[in-house]
């Protein structure tokens, strides 16, 4: 088998990391959300008086956040 | 990877355990539309067969790394592993550590060179290269046959999770699973699945790292935390990592450290992490030397610290999980009677039970979509996998050599959908006797072995020889199935594979099907290498100019381009040894 060299279209493709970002970022905020309903409807889970919902969605979509912005396309 | 233990039995559980919410649907949907959108994205540049089975051979080591570990954290291991955890304690926590680590610093600090300069597609292009089309022939079938198997056996695992924990309906979960699979990989080949793997890890870690934060707070941290372990179980033995292993009688695994660092340390890991082709396609698409040789490492680094979110969530359980009347919960092993017809949990439960303590809605969707994602990049790692060796290895060397590139390409394409239809049908084949899924897990164990063998020799001695390989090969797989129909027969057999002929009952018992595969794999790789050095000193030796870039000794490494000593593999290859020695003493 032959094995022609890379296309060099495929450097301009979104990043990787982009992909991560907008992952993390729309399900943390969807957590996060869920975290704030939480503090007037809390679950039954063990430790919900800690609101992991809302400080775990909170970190992710600052995580999230970070990386949309830091490899967003045009961003080079 | 290596026989973890398989909820196989979770198929009798006739309640679900928890249903989602709105927002952990939402969680889902996103997920889904996410990896379904990628394929579409990717799809363009993938025209080419090196952009479509390799990836293009651009990926950075961060890439590269990420998605060769994630290649490994399926689903089925999370949860086999949190419940042995459960079981045997942390002892489980040598497969993550001794068991992974050291092999995955040889491959990127000694094989990835010669990997790499060979410009192989795959693990049996390898050996097409150094020992001629015979050992291809065994390597590249034995390993089509057994990936397509496994990704049917994830398939159905992942079925047969949401159906044990969310009450979905088996063959719903089983062609959802096909159809996005199949749908990503045959648009975006390897570098479709590579996205969607370092999706997975990043979703892994989100989805289950509070579980052993909250845990560590509920049990009043690490010390409590030992101290409640060692009331319930009456002893500290489940705490310990090398102190217990001096005999198969003093820990619960019935394992004896030779088995752990030979069996396990050499043998097993060797083997999966630098001959398997699923992990190794991985690292073959970085884009330079460095990066190839950089993965491996920074895989590591990451491996070290699974067992804090599969490992610990299985310690936390022994002393956290109760039942409904506030007791303690006793889970038991898969198949017992307790499980079959009281309605009690089985070890391998533990992970989802304890999402289910802590995680509300929205942090259980995304629990949910990590266990669902990491099932279906196991099945698309297996099916790309799949494609690769079947298209390089089996088509284009013996049925159509001489075809057109895009020919390949389409081939990869279509590969992938006729392994996925396999695929399904082993998942219903599996569906109709349970069973099934152990053999197909002791089947992979079969050639992993050997193959490390006929491969290390490869790259390292030059005397070796081609009828060398193939016989040794040959023989190792041989005397693997052979000490497997051994101890099937009758388990008492055990005794000459752990060079106890004169051992009592009690010893039998104790040693762990785990245990035993540990030893049969030391054993089939002494055979091959005893094999292909006695037929490599009888037959004639392969023309030193045939072995460049292939063998250590033949071969110039080129220099990989660090000049600075922490751009250099070596150097972040200490520190990850030196951090691994580190923990291994603390927890000794």
């Amino acid at each position: 088998m032959t094995t022609p060299h890379v296309d060099p279209s495929t450097e301009q493709m979104l990043s990787i990391w982009f992909f991560v970002g907008v992952l993390t970022f729309c399900s943390g905020l969807i957590i996060f959300g869920e975290g704030i309903y939480e503090f007037w409807h809390p679950p039954s889970t063990v430790l919900a008086n800690l609101h992991p919902a809302f400080w775990w969605g909170m970190l992710m979509t600052a995580f999230g956040g970070f990386y949309v912005l830091r490899f967003r396309p045009g961003k080079g | 990877m290596h026989v973890a233990p398989i909820p196989a039995i979770l198929l009798l559980a006739t309640t679900q355990l928890t249903h989602l919410a709105p927002v952990d649907l939402a969680i889902l949907l996103l997920y889904f539309a996410m990896v379904i959108f990628i394929g579409f994205y990717v799809k363009g540049s993938t025209n080419t067969s090196e952009q479509f089975f390799l990836a293009g051979r651009e990926m950075s080591a961060w890439i590269a790394g990420l998605s060769f570990v994630s290649a490994n954290l399926g689903s089925l291991e999370l949860m086999g592993w949190a419940g042995a955890a459960y079981q045997y304690g942390i002892l489980a926590t040598h497969w993550y550590w001794i068991g992974a680590i050291p092999a995955m610093l040889f491959l990127g600090i000694v094989m990835m060179p010669f990997y790499y300069i060979s410009k192989t597609h795959s693990v049996p292009g390898y050996l097409q290269l150094r020992f001629g089309e015979g050992a291809r022939a065994v390597s590249g079938v034995s390993f089509a046959f057994m990936t397509v198997l496994m990704s049917g056996v994830n398939m159905y695992s992942m079925a047969l999770v949401m159906k044990v924990v969310l009450g979905w309906d088996i063959n719903f979960s089983v062609w959802v699973g096909a159809v996005t699979v199949a749908l990503y990989v045959m648009l975006g080949g390897l570098r479709s699945a590579i996205i969607n793997e370092v999706l997975q890890f990043v979703l892994i870690w989100a989805g289950a790292a509070l579980i052993p934060i909250l845990g560590l707070i509920e049990a009043g941290g690490w010390t409590n935390l030992k101290a409640q372990i060692a009331v319930r179980m009456g002893s500290s033995d489940y705490m310990h990592l090398w102190s217990t292993l001096g005999s198969f009688k003093d820990n619960p695994m019935g394992v004896h450290w030779t088995g752990i660092v030979f069996g396990l340390g050499f043998v097993i890991a060797f083997g999966y992490w630098t001959t398997d082709f699923l992990v190794v396609q991985r690292v073959l698409s970085a884009n330079n030397l460095r990066s190839a040789r950089m993965a491996p490492i920074i895989g590591s680094a990451f491996k070290m610290f699974v067992p804090f979110f599969v490992i610990l969530p299985g310690l936390l359980a022994l002393v956290l999980l109760k039942d409904s009347s506030g007791h303690l919960m006793q889970l038991y092993p898969d198949g017992s009677d307790m499980v079959l017809h009281h309605g009690a949990h089985s070890f391998n439960e533990v992970l989802p039970l304890m999402m289910i303590r802590y995680l509300g809605p929205g942090l259980l969707g995304l629990g949910i979509t990590a266990l669902i994602a990491g099932f279906m990049s196991g099945m698309a790692g297996n099916v790309s996998a799949f494609s690769t060796v079947w298209t390089y290895d089996l088509y284009g060397a013996y049925i159509n050599k001489k075809a057109p590139d895009a020919h390949y390409v389409s081939m990869g394409r279509w590969s992938t959908i006729v392994g996925m239809l396999i695929s399904v049908g082993t998942a219903y084949l599996v569906m109709g006797a349970a069973s099934i899924m152990d053999y197909v897990q002791e089947l992979f164990s079969f050639f992993i072995a050997p193959l490390f063998g006929t491969v290390i020799l490869g790259m390292l001695w030059k005397r070796a020889s081609k009828a060398g390989g193939f016989w040794g090969l040959l023989a190792g797989t041989a005397s693997s199935i052979f000490m497997w129909l051994m101890v099937l027969h009758d388990k008492a057999n055990i005794r000459f594979m752990i060079l106890q002929p004169h051992a009592s009952a009690d010893t039998i018992l104790r040693v762990q099907a785990m245990a035993a595969n540990l030893y049969r794999a030391a054993w089939s790789w002494l055979v091959c290498v005893l094999v292909t050095v006695v037929v490599s000193y009888c037959t004639r030796p392969t023309p030193e100019s045939q072995l460049t870039g292939l063998v250590y000794g033949s071969t110039i490494i080129p220099d990989d381009g660090s000049t600075k000593i922490y751009e250099k593999p070596i150097f972040w290859a200490i520190v990850v040894a030196t951090v691994l020695f580190a923990l291994n003493l603390w927890l000794w």
